[in-house]
C-alpha cells in the first residue's frame, strides 16, 4: 500500500546545509542588489500629525530628535534610517529596525510620527509599514 | 485500502486546519515585524502527506485546508496567498523529495522558501506592483529558520510513523 521508493532521510544530511545555504545566498544577493544599483538621491521625510517636519538626504549621517507626547531619536546612518531611542511605551518603532529602501516607513503611533523614505526610484505604493508603535495595554 | 487512505486524508486535513488556526494565535509577528511571516505549522501535515501518501493526496489536503482555514478565520486575500505559496511549496517539495541527498530538513527548508516566493508573487499580482519584492530577501532568510524547525517537527512525526509501521509489520 505504501510507496516502495527509497525513504527520505529523517536525519539532517550535508546536502541540507547546501540547500539552506543556497536560500541564504539568494536572499543576500537580492538584499544587496538594490544597494549596488541604487545611487540616485533618496530622501528621508519625518512627519508628525501628517505635517512634514524634516526632509533629509539618506546618504548623510545625522541624528534628529522629535518631541511631542513622547520623544523619538531618529538616526540616519550608512544609508539607513532607524529609531535609536523612543520614550513611547511600546517601543515598537525602535524594534522595527532600520529601513533603507524608498517606499518603506517606520511609524510611531503614540507620538503620531511617521518616518518614510522617498526617492526617484520610489515604489509608487507603500504596501505596509515596517512596524507600528502601539501603546501597550 | 482506499478507505484507509481516505480516512487518513480526512484526519490529516482536520489536523492541518487545527494547526493553521492555532498558528494565527501565535504572536510571531510581534517578534519579526514583517507581513507574511509565519511558522507554517500546517506544512508538517503537507510534508508528511507528501512523503507517506504522495503528491496528489498532499495537494488535496492542502487545497481543503486552505479553503477551510479561510472560511473559519481569514479572508479571500489570505486564501490567495495560502494557495499560491502552498502550491509552489508543494511543487518544490515534491521535486526536492526525489533527491537522494536531501533529508526531510532540506526539503522543508526549500518548501518554506518556495512558499515565501509564491506569497510574494501573489502579492505582487494582487497589488499590481513589484514593490513587495523588497520583502522577499527577509522572508527568505526567515524561511530558512522556520523551514528547519518544521523539518525537525516533521522528522519527529515520521520517525514515530516509521516505528508504528515497523511494529505493525512485526505483528503480522
Amino acid at each position: 500500500m505504501e510507496q516502495s521508493k527509497p525513504q527520505l532521510s529523517r536525519k539532517p544530511r550535508p546536502a541540507d546545509w547546501i540547500a539552506a545555504g543556497a536560500v541564504v545566498l539568494v536572499a543576500l544577493a537580492l538584499l544587496l542588489l538594490p544597494l549596488l544599483v541604487r545611487s540616485e538621491a533618496v530622501t528621508v521625510q519625518i512627519l508628525q500629525d501628517g505635517a512634514l517636519l524634516y526632509e533629509l538626504p539618506l546618504d548623510r549621517d545625522t541624528t534628529v530628535t522629535v518631541g511631542g507626547d513622547y520623544e523619538n531619536t531618529i538616526e540616519i546612518h550608512g544609508g539607513a534610517v532607524f529609531v535609536s531611542h523612543a520614550t513611547c511605551p511600546g517601543g515598537d518603532c525602535v524594534r522595527s529596525g532600520a529601513i533603507r529602501n524608498a517606499g518603506r516607513s517606520i511609524v510611531c503611533l503614540p507620538n503620531r510620527l511617521e518616518i518614510r523614505i522617498v526617492g526617484a526610484s520610489a515604489a509608487d505604493v507603500v504596501i505596509e509599514t515596517e512596524g507600528v508603535c502601539r501603546p501597550q495595554s | 485500502m482506499q478507505t484507509a487512505k481516505l480516512t487518513r486524508c480526512a484526519v490529516l486535513t482536520a489536523l492541518a486546519l487545527a494547526l493553521s488556526l492555532l498558528e494565527r494565535a501565535l504572536p510571531l509577528l510581534a517578534w519579526i515585524p514583517l507581513p507574511g511571516v509565519k511558522l507554517g505549522l500546517s506544512n508538517i501535515v503537507t510534508l508528511f502527506a507528501l512523503l507517506t501518501l504522495g503528491a496528489p493526496y498532499a495537494a488535496a489536503i492542502l487545497l481543503l485546508r486552505a479553503v477551510l482555514a479561510s472560511i473559519f478565520a481569514g479572508s479571500l486575500t489570505s486564501l490567495v496567498y495560502a494557495l499560491a505559496g502552498g502550491a509552489l511549496s508543494l511543487l518544490v517539495m515534491t521535486l526536492a523529495s526525489r533527491s537522494r541527498r536531501l533529508s526531510v530538513y532540506g526539503v522543508s527548508v526549500l518548501g518554506a522558501a518556495a512558499h515565501s516566493v509564491g506569497q510574494i508573487l501573489a502579492a505582487a499580482a494582487l497589488m499590481g506592483s513589484g514593490a513587495v519584492f523588497s520583502y522577499l530577501p527577509l522572508l527568505l532568510l526567515v524561511s530558512v529558520g522556520t523551514g528547519a524547525l518544521i523539518g525537525a517537527a516533521t522528522a519527529g512525526v515520521l520517525q514515530g510513523w516509521d516505528a508504528l509501521r515497523a511494529r505493525r509489520e512485526a505483528c503480522r
